[in-house]
């Protein structure tokens, strides 16, 4: 048992990155995505997209905060998921009076909310609302990045704060600024600290994983909801090898 | 033009992203590559950082040419990235001048934030009662308060050697597994995001 291990072992990365790859692509081909999948009922995305049809009819902003990881770091993971949101936000507010604002503690981060605003507008033929101010850094230390955050959600025309990316405790700073505001806090993250604090303080958390399926709910596209079913798969798979290796262990089988 | 150029960025991208993760798995073959790469997006993320002060500038410049409640604050930004540039250029990045800035501003300042946060989440924990009465919340307020009283000494008492065992068993055995089950989650997350840019269903980067 060991010597397989051992011999897998050098590979076994590769060989996870290819199911998980093999499982995405045959959803996306094999067309059962199609087919009604059911996704379980995660009361933040529902209060996220009514906030965001509220606040385009009552001509008010929503607030996206992307958080302070890095794209050449591991963190940069979650943010990625907050784009995909800002995407999804810019496009439901391309006619409302007041366009999302973005807040972010990382350059490229800031560069790349840049983007997807100018994209989103470009592919609704509504370039002239674009404003490179409305996607902005705040700061490179996570207090100094929470600061420079809670103007924003103070103005007055926020009416929905969405925190998708990753945080420290510092979150906790945003999400009372939002209580105050009286607006919507939906949040989430890759870190467990900030998850913590983000299911006492926010409105509406988001845990685990439930943040990286924002694509999938919100619509947008094949890929996220057939990523979603590989991450079900691949779970059972390390579910049931967790449970085996912990009763081979018990068994003395394996060291 | 205007569709070549999402293209390119598509292909670049992915290309680039397949050869950084073969890297991973087979650093004699593509190590080297890799290395590269890695190397041109740290000089990229320094150019990002750049341009994040300059947005950074530009957002308050406007807020300050703007008559409004925040214009004072911008104001007082402008003039302290203006003096930190020119005394940290003058002084280098580790001079005297420089820590001085650091430590007689930067560093009370987020002490003080780091206090207002204390504040704030225990404000917080309080709320969260009136916020979601559920039997979950009651769960998770118990469990902050053994850990706390498990933690530090309590007033003419000293520490409790019941609640050090409860708290140790706490953050050692059901804490961990939730974090754990936490982490798979996030992990499968992120492999699921990062497969998707490399396949370019998702092109963050104007595709």
């Amino acid at each position: 048992m060991q010597q397989v291990l051992s011999l897998l072992s050098d590979y076994l990365g590769v060989l996870f990155l290819i199911l998980c790859l093999g499982l995405i692509l045959f959803y996306i081909f094999s067309g059962r995505i199609t087919e009604k999948i059911s996704m379980r009922s995660i009361q933040a995305f529902k209060h996220f997209r009514r906030e965001v049809d509220l606040a385009v009819e009552a001509g008010k902003r929503l607030h996206i905060s992307l958080g302070r990881g890095s794209i050449n770091e591991l963190q940069g993971g979650s943010a990625f998921i907050g784009l995909t949101i800002l995407d999804r936000c810019a496009r439901a507010a391309s006619n409302s009076d007041r366009p999302p604002v973005t807040t972010s503690g990382d350059g490229i981060i800031m560069i790349l909310s840049q983007d997807s605003l100018q994209n989103t507008y470009h592919s609704l033929a509504t370039e002239d609302r674009y404003d490179p101010t409305s996607a902005r850094l705040t700061g490179l230390t996570p207090l100094a990045y929470a600061a420079g955050a809670m103007p924003p959600i103070h103005d007055d025309y926020v009416s929905a704060n969405i925190l998708a990316g990753h945080f420290g405790s510092e979150v906790a700073l945003l999400t009372e600024a939002g209580e105050r505001n009286r607006s919507l806090t939906v949040g989430g993250s890759d870190s467990i600290s900030a998850q913590a604090v983000l299911y006492a303080t926010s409105d509406e958390p988001l845990l685990g994983e439930e943040l990286y399926a924002a694509g999938a709910y919100l619509g947008e596209g094949t890929a996220h909801t057939a990523s979603l079913q590989m991450q079900d798969i691949v779970r059972w798979i390390l579910v049931v090898s967790i449970v085996l290796g912990a009763i081979l262990k018990l068994l003395g089988i394996l060291s | 033009m205007k569709k070549i150029f999402p293209i390119t960025n598509a292909v670049i991208a992915v290309i680039s992203g397949l050869l950084v993760v073969l890297g991973y798995f087979f650093p004699t073959a593509f190590g080297g590559i890799q290395a590269t790469l890695i190397g041109w997006a740290i000089i990229l993320a320094a150019f990002g950082l750049l341009l994040g002060v300059f947005n950074l500038f530009s957002v308050h410049w406007k807020k300050a040419r703007n008559q409004g409640t925040g214009q004072i604050y911008s104001l007082v930004l402008l003039i302290s990235l203006g003096l930190t540039i020119v005394l940290a250029s003058i002084s280098g990045p580790t001079g005297a001048l420089s820590l001085w800035l650091f430590n007689t501003f930067q560093v009370p300042v987020e002490i003080s934030l780091l206090a207002v946060l204390a504040i704030v989440l225990v404000y917080a924990g309080a709320r969260l009662l009136a916020r979601r009465p559920k039997w979950n919340t009651i769960l998770f307020l118990v469990t902050v308060l053994v850990v706390l009283l498990g933690t530090v000494p309590l007033l003419f008492i000293g520490e409790i050697t019941p609640l050090n065992a409860l708290r140790d068993w706490i953050t050692q055995v059901p804490a961990i597994a939730g974090a754990r089950g936490l982490l798979i989650g996030v992990a499968l997350g992120t492999v699921a995001t990062g497969l998707r840019i490399l396949i370019g269903s998702d092109r963050p980067y104007g595709g």
